[in-house]
């Protein structure tokens, strides 16, 4: 049994508050639900060095099941519930977890920020875990088969110990009010495993409007942390008259930065501190600016090592977070290439994120490679060519003898919808450069239509 | 509610022109276009669910709107 999540996250009074997805649940009650999810899982045959995955939407489910594959000292891998049936399936072929969990029914739609299901966890024909590691998660591949990204449980208590170092993080007592995913790294070890850690009750609002993250805020006496992505900055610096909110202390995003006038929008009309964070999934947080002190740039974790090379920022790693994939384009002698533009001042040590250096992009504050569905449109039967670019969304351009409504439906059940194009345009053909490229300008694209 | 309107409004998020906008209103444009409706015509849209999912696309959310909006 791997004691580190007692310690770690389970421990404290009976009592103690620290969950409130809709009620409050005491440290008491989430022990006992991860106690009946432990026994319905160890019924399964799951034991140390086990796998188990989940597809369960932000839950208590989720919470319960995710602590104890953990406490059983099995590899839990997290599978987003919007992924479709046909990219759970390509998973699940590549992790061979020895148990699933999901959820019964279909969710209900509308915005929540959390859901009240019934988790079905049954067996699966697959495999012990060949690492160490406790947690798996899959990009968004960019060519071929998606990165396995894997942490171990010393990686995440680390990253817990980092956070705990830095000025401005929420204290013992407080609160954080939750707008990111619970599934994704912000919102799994900033938020739920942090809060767990450092007795700080995580709080999810019941829909992700502007009125139920205000309410959620104002429901509680104890000082309150907004942590969400740059769109939620957007949403409520959007609100011209926002209510008094004396127990909110701050808004900390992770991602990147929202235009100035947004952030003195917020700034000023909540007159509260707007923080920045930078992270990835394969480290967790790297660098914050939790003060808006030094805007755009970011003071590096306490405890990491972050260099600029030839304009690319890397972090000082001993072990690659990959399983089963050698590319020195990611990792390599210590060091993970983060494949993000950078730079890091040698005088102050402050960095500066400057953009993708690949063809990823953040929707929503979830990742996604342009290429990943630029391969899955172009693999659709009648389409002859495609090209997906970001233009305020996801757009495609297409050559194809399918329809649009035929794509969007074929595209429907091969990409999750935070994937997917909000618009297919289908072009007599491709705009070329001279050398026979691909033009992805989407001036250019725009006008081929 | 116009469709031109709710365009309007959810032209707004990413300073976007109305040209820009597609016809598939996704979580977050939904979110940004509740939070304006309610701040331009001073109410409270506390919609249900089955209401939200028919939101997904320009014209189901002029039509929930319209209704909203007529009994409001």
């Amino acid at each position: 049994m791997a004691a580190w999540v007692d310690e770690v996250l389970l421990a404290g009074g009976d009592n103690d508050g620290c969950l409130n997805f809709g009620g409050q649940l005491s440290r008491g009650d989430l022990r006992r639900e991860v106690a009946q999810r432990q026994s319905a899982l160890e019924d399964l045959g799951i034991k140390p060095g086990g796998t188990v995955a989940l597809r369960l939407p932000p839950s208590l489910a989720y919470v319960a099941n995710l602590l104890a594959a953990w406490r059983i000292g099995a590899q839990v891998s997290l599978l987003d519930h919007r992924l479709t049936d046909h990219e759970v399936g390509q998973a699940l072929e590549r992790l061979k977890p020895q148990a699933v969990v999901r959820f019964e029914g279909k969710l209900p739609g509308g915005l929540r920020a959390f859901y009240d299901v019934t988790d079905i966890p049954s067996a699966h024909p697959g495999e012990s875990a060949a690492t160490d590691h406790c947690v798996v998660q899959l990009s968004s591949g960019s060519t071929g088969p998606s990165k396995v990204i894997a942490r171990t449980a010393d990686s995440l208590i680390e990253e817990i110990e980092r956070y705990k170092l830095i000025e401005g993080v929420p204290l013992p007592g407080e609160r954080v009010v939750l707008l990111a995913s619970v599934v994704h790294v912000l919102g799994l070890v900033g938020g739920l495993l942090y809060c767990l850690n450092a007795g700080t009750e995580l709080t999810l609002p019941t829909r992700l409007t502007v009125d139920a993250i205000l309410q959620a805020v104002a429901g509680g006496e104890a000082p309150a942390t907004l942590l969400g992505v740059p769109f939620h900055i957007e949403l409520l610096a959007s609100t011209e008259r926002p209510p008094r909110l004396p127990q909110l202390k701050r808004m900390t995003t992770g991602g990147e930065l929202v235009r100035a006038q947004v952030y003195e929008r917020f700034t000023d009309r909540y007159g509260v501190p707007l923080g920045n964070m930078y992270g990835m999934t394969e480290v967790g947080v790297i660098a914050t600016d939790l003060f808006g002190q030094h805007r755009p740039s970011l003071r590096p974790a306490p405890g990491l090592t972050v260099r600029s090379d030839d304009g690319e920022l890397l972090i000082g790693m001993p072990r690659s977070p990959y399983i089963g994939l050698v590319d020195p384009g990611r990792w390599a002698d210590g060091w993970l290439r983060t494949k993000d533009a950078g730079t890091v001042d040698p005088g102050t040590g402050l960095l500066t994120v400057h953009g993708r250096l690949d063809s990823q992009v953040s929707v929503g504050g979830l990742k996604v490679d342009l290429t990943e569905v630029e391969h899955a449109l172009a693999a659709l039967p009648g389409v002859e060519a495609a090209v997906v670019v970001f233009d305020n969304g996801i757009e495609a351009y297409a050559v194809a003898s399918a329809g649009v409504d035929e794509l969007e439906a074929a595209l429907g059940e091969r990409l999750a919808p935070y994937k997917r194009p909000r618009a297919i345009h289908l072009v007599e053909q491709l705009p070329r450069t001279a050398t026979g490229k691909l033009v992805r300008a989407q001036s250019v694209l725009r006008s081929s239509k | 509610m116009e469709r031109a309107e709710v365009v309007e409004l959810l032209a707004t998020y990413g300073d976007r022109t109305p040209d820009q906008v597609r016809e598939r209103i996704d979580s977050l444009e939904l979110a940004w276009l509740l939070h304006q409706v309610e701040q331009r015509h001073a109410v409270a849209l506390d919609l249900d669910d089955d209401s939200l999912m028919r939101m997904t696309t320009v014209d189901g959310a002029v039509a929930v709107l319209s209704e909203v909006l007529s009994r409001a």
